[in-house]
């Protein structure tokens, strides 16, 4: 095959084998070190025992989260010096710089304060205790901002200029709040609370279903509840002001995502595909089911606006596999309205008081409805991560460097070999991960523990 | 800013990545150890007993190798290119070995078969330590460069100089272990990890004379810098300095010490440290690169100064916080505990969880 002898294509197969995975992890990370924040608080405030069984049942899985996302990370941060030299040289600047922070700042704070966290329980004081697993969920939230600075810096390099080749810094306030920093910071921090949110309400469902610990379970499925009614539409608002941004910043990346080929002539709106095949070869949609004037309203929010079709551009400089990015685009959007769709059905039952412990055996179908949609937030991220990273192509500094210029020189064999043991490992760990997380899970939380008295954690702050 | 300041800014953050590789090569390195030491164990009770010597803090000890590599990245982004594409090889095994342990660490809390996750997690460890010793003794050996890239074979970092380091560094690792368990266990496991630290401290020192001697003869540039006056005092004391440390830690692995041992270790790793630092210095990779010319913009490395320098300290202080709330010695470990205990608590009064009457009840609902 032609493919295995490209190093180049191997490098970029590799790099996106071990980033799509490792991005798994961190999502529940962020989100269930937060959610322990929040029932660890209510146990202290409430003193209800049952915040602290699910404090101590979720942590648990918090931590084979977490091992897997510290191990799966690190192949990350050294691969831009092995596999992508020329790219690291480049933009070491600033890149490199931005990920000594998030090793300083965010995952120091994480990895420094989990070992309290999960065995801290009987050594501290409750206060001490709930400051540690602050420190892991605000280390995790940190995290979210450097990396996407860092990406968000790939898409648009502001705040520098290139000299003998190298990115050099002129500003560091507006390469790290470059354009699209904000924005992009704040939809993947809420796609990680609401991923972790489904997760947590899909799991407790699990349980109300089948009858087992149902008091306990719908203190967090309600606990998740409530917040899913902030994230989910908020995570709407926020992908639509991604949209836009996109629209503005990289017309090119829009356009492909959209399959949008010609631009609308003046006093004319552009027709949005809900549905096509786009084919870069004949650079228009096989077929199309177009709802008129709608990509206006969407990247404009009026319903005439210019939006730039992607023949304006040259072919050498359009994303590839366009059907790629218009399809996941379209899965992450519908990912996040039947979040909404679902949260907003089982609220309006709330409300109307059949949401109760004695109540479940009749919501059978709803609560089916949660279990299935837990892996959706997975999915709905590795869409959105596709569409910004391919969309990007062929760039890796977008107008900077070509993602074939970035490459190391590498002989195709070694990285096949890599790439191959990669595979290899990474699907042991995905089997040995579910196997053990369905057996904590089976087991469920230990409704014999209780917390040990303040007293007898006396004299040790 | 002027070139005097760069140089200056270059220096600082030599000597700061001296610090966080050395806090990783400890650190690190005594968890690395225990795993190879694991290997060496045939009873499986004390194989989890020193498993359990290292739960909730050998994560913390890794962070200080991803903060390694994002400063090297930030400050001299060259370097960290150069190195890493010629390392290419031993760095991918690094990384294997590292996902391996880390994930056999974790999975041999929950399996019930826990003989291939102990295995696992030995085998991942040394391939760890052997790796990192490769990586060190290829950068000693200098790397071909040209045009700013590297210009050598993928299999240049492999050869007999390096492996001898590979072998130092492995049983300088074991040492560490070895000597981190003395502090944390007690009786037998104790009395075996004395014996072993032993065995590992011998391997070691018989490598680090090879290297030592062995060093000036491959490479000029270093033969050159050690044979100088007046520097040949001052480097002359560091061999002496490495051999009293060596004596001292042999003398307390004799008379029982439950704590001298590991900071003997500690100071001969610190020891070899400035040595190879004194060496390679001005260089980062010999013979091309040199500090100052691949280090990044003055005002980058005073913007990383300001966001990671200022930082190592509060980063010091509460990963030594972790270790003071989890310090006391392993005592036991049975198979139906989870990962959270198997170790006495900071004080007395740390009593297990209290169990409601009646002990743990029957789950309701069924599967």
């Amino acid at each position: 095959m032609e493919f295995l002898n490209d190093s180049v294509q191997l490098s970029r197969c590799q790099f996106a084998l071990t980033a799509m995975f490792h991005i798994l992890w961190p999502v529940l990370t962020i989100g269930l070190s937060l959610f322990l924040v929040a029932v660890e608080a209510l146990w202290l405030k409430t003193g209800d025992v049952d915040f602290y069984r699910h404090a101590r049942f979720w942590s648990k899985l918090l931590l084979l989260n977490f091992t897997v996302g510290v191990v799966s990370g690190l192949p990350l941060e050294f691969e831009f010096g092995t596999n992508w030299a020329p790219f690291s040289a480049m933009s070491g600047d600033f890149i490199g710089n931005v990920l000594g922070f998030e090793g300083a700042m965010a995952f120091m704070l994480e990895a420094g304060f989990i070992g309290i966290m999960a065995m801290g329980w009987n050594r501290v004081s409750r206060g001490l205790h709930f400051f540690a697993t602050c420190m892991v969920a605000l280390g995790a939230s940190l995290s979210t901002f450097w990396i996407m600075a860092a990406n968000a810096w790939m898409q648009n390099p502001a705040g520098g200029h290139v000299a003998a080749g190298r990115f050099v810094v002129d500003d560091y306030w507006q390469a790290i709040f470059n354009p699209g920093t904000i924005t992009s910071a704040l939809h993947m921090w809420v796609a990680c609370l609401e991923t972790s949110l489904f997760v947590i309400a899909g799991l407790s469902a699990w349980y109300l279903q089948r009858g087992r610990h149902v008091a306990l379970f719908m203190k967090s499925f309600k606990t998740a509840l409530l917040a899913a009614m902030l994230v989910a539409p908020l995570q709407i608002w926020l992908g639509d002001a991604s949209g836009r941004a996109v629209f503005l910043q990289h017309p090119e990346k829009a356009a492909a995502m959209e399959g949008h080929w010609v631009t609308n002539p003046p006093g004319r709106g552009a027709d949005w595909a809900l549905l096509a095949w786009p084919d870069k070869a004949r650079q228009a949609n096989d077929w199309s089911l177009s709802i008129p004037d709608g990509l206006s309203l969407l990247a404009s929010h009026s319903l005439q606006g210019r939006v730039k079709g992607l023949r304006e551009f040259p072919v050498a400089n359009q994303p590839p596999a366009i059907p790629l990015l218009f399809y996941a685009f379209r899965l992450m959007v519908l990912i996040g309205f039947w979040f909404l769709l679902l949260t907003a059905r089982t609220l309006w039952l709330w409300q109307r008081g059949k949401l109760t412990v004695s109540g479940t055996p009749c919501l059978r179908r709803l609560m089916l409805a949660w279990v299935a949609s837990m892996p959706l937030g997975y999915i709905a991220v590795e869409s959105g991560w596709l569409v910004r990273e391919v969309g990007r192509q062929p760039w890796v500094v977008s107008g900077l460097l070509q993602t074939a210029a970035a490459a190391s020189n590498l002989p195709a064999a070694i990285v096949a070999t890599t790439l191959l043991v990669y595979v290899v490992l990474y699907s042991i760990l995905v089997i040995m991960f579910v196997i053990l997380a369905r057996r904590i899970i089976r087991k469920g939380p230990d409704t014999g523990l209780d917390p040990v008295p303040c007293a007898a954690l006396a004299g040790q702050d | 800013m002027s070139v005097d300041v760069h140089i200056f800014l270059a220096g600082i953050w030599y000597l700061l990545l001296g610090l966080i590789l050395i806090v990783y090569v400890i650190t690190d390195g005594f968890d690395l150890g225990v795993g190879v030491l694991t290997l060496l164990e045939r009873d499986a009770t004390r194989r989890d007993g020193m498993m359990a010597g290292i739960n909730g803090v050998w994560d913390a000890n890794e962070t200080w190798l991803v903060l390694f590599g994002g400063s090297l990245f930030g400050a001299f982004p060259a370097v960290y290119a150069i190195t890493l594409h010629a390392l290419y090889v031993p760095v991918s095994a690094m990384l294997f070995g590292l996902i391996v342990r880390g994930i056999a660490f974790e999975f041999h809390v929950h399996a019930h078969d826990k003989r291939i996750w102990t295995l696992a997690f030995g085998g991942g460890s040394l391939l760890t330590a052997l790796m990192q010793g490769y990586m060190l003794g290829a950068v000693v050996s200098g790397l071909p460069v040209v045009d700013g890239e590297f210009a050598g074979g993928m299999w240049s970092w492999l050869g007999a100089f390096s492996s001898v380091v590979a072998l130092g560094v492995a049983a300088g690792y074991t040492l560490l272990g070895g000597t981190y368990l003395i502090i944390k266990t007690s009786g037998e496991l104790q009395t075996i990890s004395r014996r072993r630290s032993r065995h590992a401290a011998w391997i070691m020192l018989a490598a680090a004379a090879c290297v030592t001697v062995a060093t000036p003869l491959y490479h000029g540039y270093i033969a050159h810098r050690w044979f100088t006056m007046p520097q040949v005092f001052f480097l002359a004391m560091l061999p002496l300095a490495g051999l009293f440390a060596f004596a001292r830690l042999m003398r307390a692995l004799d008379r029982g010490a439950d704590h001298a041992p590991f900071t003997w270790s500690t100071v001969i790793f610190m020891v070899s440290f400035v040595g190879l630092a004194a060496s390679l210095y001005p260089y980062l990779v010999p013979p091309e690169i040199s500090l100052a010319g691949s280090a990044s913009s003055s005002m980058t490395l005073v913007f990383m100064l300001a966001g990671i320098g200022m930082l190592i300290p509060v980063m010091l202080v509460y990963n030594g916080f972790q270790y003071l709330v989890l310090r006391g010695k392993i005592l036991q470990v049975s198979a139906e505990r989870d990962s959270v205990t198997g170790e006495t608590g900071a004080g007395d009064a740390a009593p297990d969880d209290h169990r409601n009457a009646g002990g743990n009840p029957a789950e309701s609902g069924g599967y």
